[in-house]
């Protein structure tokens, strides 16, 4: 495991890497990508976190950045994608502070490919801006937003899919689900697609809501609390985001943190 | 013994009152046969015992095992030992079959079942209901076809072993083997259980292969004749035109001009396809 305290560049080269950041100052990091990887990043305390991110041609890599912060987090990251790289970028927020993303993925070369996506259990403020950007022909951008938002939560997304001129054949797809489970529950989502080629395919899906009174119905005739749907429900939305994580011990430990963290909340 | 009695029950759906004064007493054991023209009240009576939230109770009584039915929340009918598999089973996207169903499985009990005996349970069950061997990993019931929601309503039942079981036109959308082998699996969990039984069916075939003592037949909200086994083969040869002129009575109208069926095979789906028969 890497311990981050101090800004630093990281030479990714391996297949596989757990970094934790702990500290009380604002840090920078850069990752330069030499190898297929698979990164997970857990953020166990960091007021401010900015990331600069190469993913060099033909790569592929994988970044699961999990908040486990006690305090507020505000992140500022880039990432360039170029000539058949393949990037997954991935939060995982189910910690109870406040966190306000800034995240732009510039798909720079053809073929590159990226793919943005949260899980995010919400029970405090969670406000992300999300950016992927078609620079090149045959480029293709994926964003995937989930979320849970609980009694005390508010979500916010800004989600902006843009294609630039020239980029034939680009794709820009996003889809955001939010679910809640009482009334008077706040989410706000923007999808946003700015097309600027003709040549090219882009869409949205969203969903917003409570929980189908129908479904909560059928569930419960089987024996289930209110409690045990809504944790199931919102581990059935939020989970899939482990997957990311490659290490099969690793992944095992984030989702019992994630279900745990679920049936704390979801029974309050 | 665990009875199932229903008196002078009266429920309403947005303030139409559907069913006006059931009695029914349901024994251990038993299997019943519940049978009437589309639109009058089989499924509301079903529901109600199951405590949908749709529908409201104004008149009556509800008592399972000496308990005030009526004042249980749904999850602890179910606990209970009530069971309904419904028409319409809904689909849960996100929520496997085996998470949903361990879950219901461990809400029943003391001590979590072991994932080997589940596993066990559930290949088991899906085995003899033919089905999908991914059902497990599947979202429940999503993308599921007609036949497949239904046979998964009773994957559920066989698993959770309820003592009473109420059976919403559990036959239809299957095909004439599927009725073979969801009839089948009933019985087998019937003489294993002892298990009573409700069943709505248009279908003689099906009713046949369940063997149900009693029949009682809903129209226009009452039960209005009921009877031995006799009375669904009847119903079967002859339709329903008997019951309205013998006892001077009329099925409720569907949609305010729908005239009910008369006969026992016609389904609700070809109803609305073709028209009704006047």
């Amino acid at each position: 495991m890497i311990q981050i305290s101090d800004s630093k560049t990281i030479i990714l080269e391996d297949e596989s890497y757990e970094i934790e950041i702990n500290s009380d100052k604002a840090i920078d990091l850069t990752f330069v990508i030499q190898n297929n990887t698979n990164v997970l990043v857990n953020i166990q305390s960091c007021p401010s976190l900015h990331i600069s991110c190469e993913l060099k041609e033909d790569y592929e890599a994988k970044i699961l950045y999990w908040n486990s912060s006690k305090n507020e987090l505000v992140t500022s990251e880039e990432y360039n994608v170029y000539r058949n790289g393949d990037l997954t970028v991935a939060y995982g927020e189910c910690n109870l502070a406040n966190t306000n993303r800034d995240t732009t993925i510039l798909l720079k070369e053809a073929g590159a490919n990226a793919v943005l996506s949260s899980a995010s259990l919400v029970n405090v403020n969670k406000e992300y801006r999300m950016r992927v950007v078609n620079e090149a022909e045959h480029t293709h951008g994926d964003m995937k937003n989930y979320a849970v938002v609980l009694s005390e939560g508010k979500l916010m997304i800004d989600a902006i899919g843009a294609i630039k001129k020239g980029a034939h054949r680009a794709e820009s797809h996003q889809t955001s689900r939010a679910l809640s489970f009482a009334e008077g529950q706040k989410a706000t989502i923007l999808p946003e697609l700015l097309i600027d080629e003709n040549d090219v395919q882009a869409s949205h899906a969203m969903s917003m809501g409570r929980m189908d009174e129908d479904q909560l119905y059928y569930m419960m005739s089987r024996g289930l609390s209110i409690e045990d749907c809504t944790s199931l429900i919102a581990t059935g939305y939020l989970l899939p985001i482990v997957d990311v994580v490659k290490d099969e011990n690793l992944k095992e430990t984030l989702k019992k943190e994630l279900e745990g963290k679920i049936q704390e909340l979801c029974s309050m | 013994m665990k009875t199932l009695e229903i008196k002078n029950l009266h429920v309403s759906v947005e303030d139409k009152e559907i069913l006006k004064g059931i009695d029914l007493v349901v024994n251990e054991g038993e299997v019943h046969a519940l049978m009437g023209p589309n639109g009058n009240g089989k499924s509301t009576l079903l529901a109600a015992i199951m405590g949908n939230p749709k529908y409201t109770i104004t008149e009556g009584s509800i008592l399972y095992d000496g308990q005030n039915v009526l004042e249980m929340p749904v999850n602890e009918r179910s606990k209970a030992g009530l069971f309904l598999a419904m028409q319409y089973p809904q689909e849960i996207a996100g929520v496997t079959n085996s998470d949903f169903l361990r879950a219901a499985m461990n809400v029943r009990r003391e001590k979590p079942v072991s994932l080997f005996t589940f596993i066990k349970e559930i290949e088991k069950s899906i085995n003899e209901l033919q089905m999908d061997e991914n059902l497990a990993h599947r979202f429940l019931n999503e993308g599921f076809s007609g036949g497949e929601k239904k046979r998964n309503e009773i994957v559920q039942m066989k698993l959770l072993k309820p003592s009473m079981a109420m059976l919403d036109e559990i036959d239809s959308g299957l095909d004439v083997d599927a009725i073979q082998l969801v009839a089948q699996a009933l019985t087998d969990l019937k003489n294993e259980t002892n298990m009573a039984m409700i069943v709505v069916s248009h279908y003689d075939r099906f009713l046949e292969l369940i063997q149900p003592s009693f029949t009682h037949v809903l129209v226009n909200g009452r039960i209005i004749v009921e009877g031995g086994p006799e009375l669904f083969k009847k119903i079967d040869d002859e339709g329903y035109d008997w019951i309205y002129k013998e006892y001077d009575v009329e099925p409720a109208a569907q949609d305010g001009k729908r005239r009910a069926l008369n006969t026992l095979g016609t389904c609700a789906v070809r109803e609305t396809v073709n028209g009704s028969k006047k």
